[in-house]
């Protein structure tokens, strides 16, 4: 992967400015370099904003370049030894932000305790970058709180369209509906849903059938997920035991085909045929991605083809046509349609390449699953790829999918060794940016700078 | 099964790795084996109907300028909806083969080949089933993916009613009556069946009294069946080898409610022995003792009756006379 070319304006400069003491104190072996990053002349605007939380909001235009630069010289641990003793003190909004403080700082603190964080000290001033800039242009909103209130009865819902006489079968169905996930599927919905009715005719409110979209693609979700575990064999999923575990694979399976019916009953009901024929392409996609998982190529570009196939029929293909039929309902322009598809499919993307980073980085009980588990099932993933180009002896272990003893351990610290993980959050960045410059096609609105602070929290989860 | 679907790479892919259950006693090596051998069972006799019934109901009457292409009097669409039909009949044959993997026992076989059976068969039944909803979605009918998903509904909730049952401690059987195991047989036998026809007429746009009438022969008939082939072993004249049946079927569960629930639990105990192997020849003999067995015969001739009372509706045609030897055939006791 080639770094992002950068302009001249842009690279280091120099001694360090002074406006760079006011940034939240890094680690000491960072400071240098994030001083001289501080001197580049587009940069200092940027931090003077967060420092003061001012109205010199700079424009997103070249985020890219300056996050990809920042990490490759704060952040990234292969190049430094990482000195992890002090968690960095998180300096509280400026006066300009008039908000409460966005929930990620917690998670972004939360995350430096792993071993090998790589861009939480980036990410923290980015944060507060982002909250100087919406500070001043609009007023800053948590997506979550957004959508709030059109989500606000969405698992009770779902639960009703679970219409099932067996006492049993039905507590299976609702297990995973418990409202503990993190509804972050049916969240992008919504918000496309508004920001395209904002788009055609500047209404705020979510048509019924728009909702039912959202209700729909958690479902399909769910059922997804269900099935997944019986095939993996997984016995935790969202900090509890999984349906197979608890009431075995026969009914498991039933529970599964049972919600993706109830599914499609309410997707026929929206009784919009183009609807039904783009949220049924998903389940097709569903099924096919998880074939692809099964096959491997021997080439190692056929390899990152494949995976990126992969990633989208199985993860991004949901988001991306739920996207799209919200924005059929709201709006008859097709160019809004391809933009909604368009944002979903990148978010679903980079979703899926930071889950598969988590999957090294995070540790189990935070994560509410096994940690390695990819690896332990045999599945070489963005990491690992990226790694194998630095280590060529885990090209062996990729085509026996890492069923010799030994081989997932081995696999792991290669990872961990190489640059595997930063370049997958690098590529899942640009996936973001491409999400952020296709929303910013739509007319302005919270909604829409919701969406594009989705984009932010993708990046930014731990778990 | 529609060639386009056998011919894809995902099935050749899962036929390859089938074949390493070979040696295994995963279930799913018994349902390919069905598919392939045993054309007895292999009758695809669901996409039969449906055709039928399609092809007997004749073309289109209420809209005049209703076009669509019509080969050998049946429109493109309800040959595709008989494909779909098939099609999720055979992804829940598939997934009724999963087994349990904490009730697996050592002679079972290994665990890596049960995980492994297992994971094909959630894999192939998903994609036999999204291969269904796609054909679904591409006949542009909302009314028609309402009902067909409300069957799946319907068939999930009836083998949910099997597997209950079969997994019962000392095979002992559900204390159900006649009426509640005619519902649970509804659902699990002749759902699918019913709600095809009944889509199929849809799908033509004839009325809402067609449509109750390919619905009521589509279910009476699928009853008749499920009666017809639970007396098999009650039946058939020569049997020096006598086949297990299930306790749960028809002439059993009638059998009880004659002969009331603790009656019926002592000859089943009986029948037991001292080795807890079920003689099923013994309780054979005490069922045929019984009524349970003409009762399920009268019955099932009665679901006959009421499938050919729904067929007199349909104009007489050749498919008409063959959906009435199919029920013919399914009422037959020597």
């Amino acid at each position: 992967m080639a770094p992002f070319p950068l302009s001249r304006a842009q690279r280091p400069e120099g001694a360090a400015g002074g406006k760079a003491k006011q940034l939240p104190p890094a680690r000491t072996s960072s400071r240098q370099p994030c001083e001289r990053v501080a001197a580049a002349p587009g940069f200092r605007v940027r931090v003077a904003a967060v420092a003061e939380g001012g109205a010199g909001a700079a424009r997103l235009g070249d985020t890219m370049a300056l996050r990809w630069w920042w990490w490759r010289w704060c952040g990234a641990p292969s190049r430094r030894a990482p000195a992890l003793g002090s968690l960095p003190r998180l300096r509280p909004p400026g006066p300009g932000c008039r908000s409460p403080p966005p929930p990620a700082p917690g998670a972004a603190v939360c995350h430096f305790t792993q071993r090998s964080s790589t861009f939480s000290f980036p990410k923290i001033c980015n944060i507060f970058w982002r909250c100087s800039k919406t500070a001043s242009d609009e007023k800053y909103q948590d997506p979550f709180q957004l959508g709030r209130k059109d989500l606000k009865n969405l698992y009770e819902d779902i639960k009703k369209e679970l219409l099932v006489s067996t006492v049993e079968l039905k507590e299976m169905c609702d297990y995973y509906f418990d409202g503990k996930g993190k509804a972050f599927r049916p969240m992008i919905v919504v918000l496309m849903a508004r920001a395209c009715n904002i788009h055609h005719n500047n209404s705020r409110e979510v048509q019924a059938s728009q909702r039912s979209v959202a209700i729909i693609a958690e479902m399909i979700h769910t059922a997804s997920l269900v099935h997944d575990d019986v095939i993996d064999d997984a016995n935790s999923r969202r900090g509890k035991m999984t349906v197979n575990q608890i009431w075995g694979e026969r009914k498991a399976v039933l529970a599964g085909d049972f919600i993706l019916s109830a599914a499609s009953l309410a997707l026929a009901r929206i009784g919009n045929t183009t609807i039904i024929s783009v949220l049924t392409q998903v389940i097709e996609d569903l099924v096919r991605g998880e074939f692809l998982q099964l096959g491997s190529k021997e080439n190692e570009n056929e390899r990152f083809a494949h995976y990126l196939e992969k990633t989208f029929k199985k993860t991004a293909s949901l988001i991306a046509n739920s996207c799209k039929a919200v924005s059929i309902l709201g709006c008859p322009d097709p160019k809004v349609h391809e933009i909604a598809y368009q944002y979903g499919k990148n978010v679903g993307i980079a979703f899926q390449l930071i889950d598969d980073v988590l999957d090294f980085t995070s540790c189990a009980d935070h994560l509410g699953k096994p940690a390695a588990a990819d690896l332990k099932l045999g599945l070489a993933t963005g990491p690992v790829l990226f790694a194998c180009r630095q280590f060529p002896e885990m090209n062996a272990m990729i085509m026996r999918r890492f069923s010799k003893p030994g081989d997932v351990e081995r696999a792991r610290k290669y990872v961990l060794q190489s640059d595997g993980v930063q370049q997958t959050t690098y590529l899942a960045q640009r996936y973001c940016h491409e999400a952020t410059r296709e929303i910013s096609k739509l007319r302005p609105s919270p909604e829409r700078e919701a969406l594009i602070q989705l984009t932010e929290m993708v990046l930014m989860r731990d778990k | 099964m529609s060639l386009r679907c056998l011919l894809s790479d995902e099935l050749s892919n899962i036929a390859m790795q089938v074949r390493k259950l070979v040696g295994t006693k995963h279930p799913l090596l018994d349902t390919a084996r069905g598919f392939v051998y045993d054309s007895r069972n292999n009758l695809q006799m669901r996409g039969l109907v449906v055709l039928l019934i399609s092809k007997a109901a004749g073309p289109s009457t209420a809209e005049l300028s209703f076009q669509h292409n019509m080969v050998s009097g049946i429109y493109s669409s309800q040959r595709s909806l008989a494909e779909i039909t098939e099609l999720i009949h055979t992804a829940f044959l598939v997934h009724r083969g999963i087994v349990n993997i904490g009730e697996l026992k050592s002679c079972d076989g290994p665990l890596k080949d049960m995980q492994f059976g297992n994971k094909m068969a959630v894999l192939s039944g998903d994609f036999l089933l999204a291969n269904a909803c796609t054909s679904l979605a591409q006949l542009q009918n909302t009314k028609v993916v309402e009902l067909i998903s409300s069957a799946i509904g319907d068939l999930v909730q009836g083998i949910y009613y099997e597997n209950s049952k079969s997994s019962e401690e000392n095979c002992l059987t559900d204390d159900i009556g006649i009426s509640t195991w005619k519902e649970q047989v509804f659902l699990s036998h002749s759902a699918l069946l019913a709600k095809s026809c009944q889509a199929a007429m849809e799908l033509a746009k004839h009325s809402a009294e067609i449509q109750d009438m390919a619905f009521q022969y589509g279910k009476h008939m699928s009853m008749s069946h499920k009666l017809h082939s639970d007396l098999q072993p009650f039946v058939k004249e020569s049997s020096s080898d006598t086949v297990a049946f299930s306790l749960n079927s028809a002439p059993a569960v009638l059998h009880q409610e004659f002969l009331g629930r603790e009656a019926w639990i002592k000859q089943i105990k009986e029948a037991q022995g001292k080795g807890n192997i079920m003689d099923y020849k013994k309780l054979q003999e005490a069922i045929k003792a019984g009524k349970g067995v003409t009762s399920a015969i009268d019955l099932c001739r009665c679901h006959g009756s009421r499938a050919l009372a729904a067929l007199e509706r349909f104009p007489p045609s050749e498919a008409r006379a063959a959906l009435a030897n199919i029920v013919y055939a399914v009422t037959r006791f020597p």
